[in-house]
């Protein structure tokens, strides 16, 4: 009883970062209700007891995810008006995959699931650890995924590097030695003067 | 299990109650003498140098990104660490090879020199 109140109370906050994201006119507030949109997801996850997919998005996307994006909507020079002046011309493109997208989205929740009953799954135990779970099956049975991800990472890795990575090393430049610096000695750098009595 | 977590549920209420209170009460007891000066933007004092919206090295975005990825790989130890004991010896190999993986890509970053900052 009390979750379904809090599933409506927090899908319903959800609801209204999602329709913020597309309506504010500041780009940097459309990431800060998209963030605000993930932390009401992550509620809902926690309702449905996965505990480690509700901390994972907070922990990947709010903290991670979202402060690429605000970096570069906050780098990027977006110009309002030029956006807007596209508006016409892709809103039937942009009516179409919205169409596209609710009946796949209704195909899903009413014919297919026609005749099914809804079945409230049981709540758990309140030592039942749902990251534990998790680790028991994807270390194991679903290991050649885990692979794949590292593998995709990994890719990441180098794809980011390449593609954003400048060899700086121009002639002339002149670059701090880090170990240079951190190996100098008093006596490098200050000389004590005596200095002797000064007659007036 | 839900029951955990009742007490972060107080929690928030009570933070987002608190943020409501004081910007409320800042906004009907404040008297908002609002002039040109005050709106306008503040920079340290002199005339602000140019627009917010300005190109930043790439290099802060290849930063970001690394730690994105590294930020993953992270997420994937938590259960692991958890499990530790359901999993056995093959979940330590499988987290062994998944590392290595890993470890493959960050010697590629660190001799590319793309932690270096110049």
């Amino acid at each position: 009883m009390v979750t379904t109140v809090l599933f409506y109370a927090f899908a319903a906050i959800l609801l209204v970062a999602a329709l913020g994201v597309i309506t504010a006119r500041n780009p940097v507030h459309s990431v800060l209700f998209l963030v605000f949109a993930f932390l009401q997801s992550a509620v809902l996850w926690l309702l449905l007891e996965a505990e480690f997919l509700a901390i994972t998005l907070v922990v990947v996307y709010v903290g991670a995810v979202m402060v690429l994006f605000l970096f570069v909507v906050m780098m990027l020079n977006i110009n309002v008006e030029e956006l807007r002046s596209g508006f016409t011309r892709y809103l039937p493109l942009g009516i179409g995959v919205a169409l596209v997208v609710v009946i796949e989205i209704a195909n899903v929740i009413w014919f297919r699931s026609e005749g099914q009953a809804f079945v409230t799954p049981t709540p758990h135990a309140a030592d039942y650890s749902n990251t534990k779970e998790l680790g028991g099956v994807l270390y194991t049975e679903h290991v050649f995924a885990l692979e794949i991800a590292a593998m995709l990472l990994l890719l990441a890795i180098v794809a980011a590097i390449t593609l954003t990575m400048r060899t700086r090393h121009r002639p002339g430049l002149k670059v701090q030695d880090v170990p240079a610096q951190v190996a100098v000695r008093a006596e490098d750098r200050i000389r004590v003067v005596k200095v002797g009595p000064v007659k007036e | 299990m839900l029951a955990n977590y009742l007490p972060i549920l107080i929690f928030v209420i009570v933070a987002a109650g608190l943020g409501v209170v004081l910007l409320g009460i800042g906004f009907v007891l404040g008297r908002g003498q609002k002039d040109q000066e005050k709106l306008s933007a503040y920079e340290c004092g002199f005339e602000a140098f140019e627009d917010t919206r300005n190109r930043f090295d790439v290099r802060y975005y290849l930063v970001a990104i690394l730690f994105i990825l590294f930020d993953l790989e992270l997420a994937f130890f938590v259960p692991w660490a958890v499990s530790l004991d359901a999993v056995g010896l093959f979940g330590i190999g499988a987290m062994g090879v998944f590392l290595a993986l890993l470890v493959v890509g960050f010697i590629y970053e660190w001799k590319k020199g793309a932690l270096e900052w110049d």
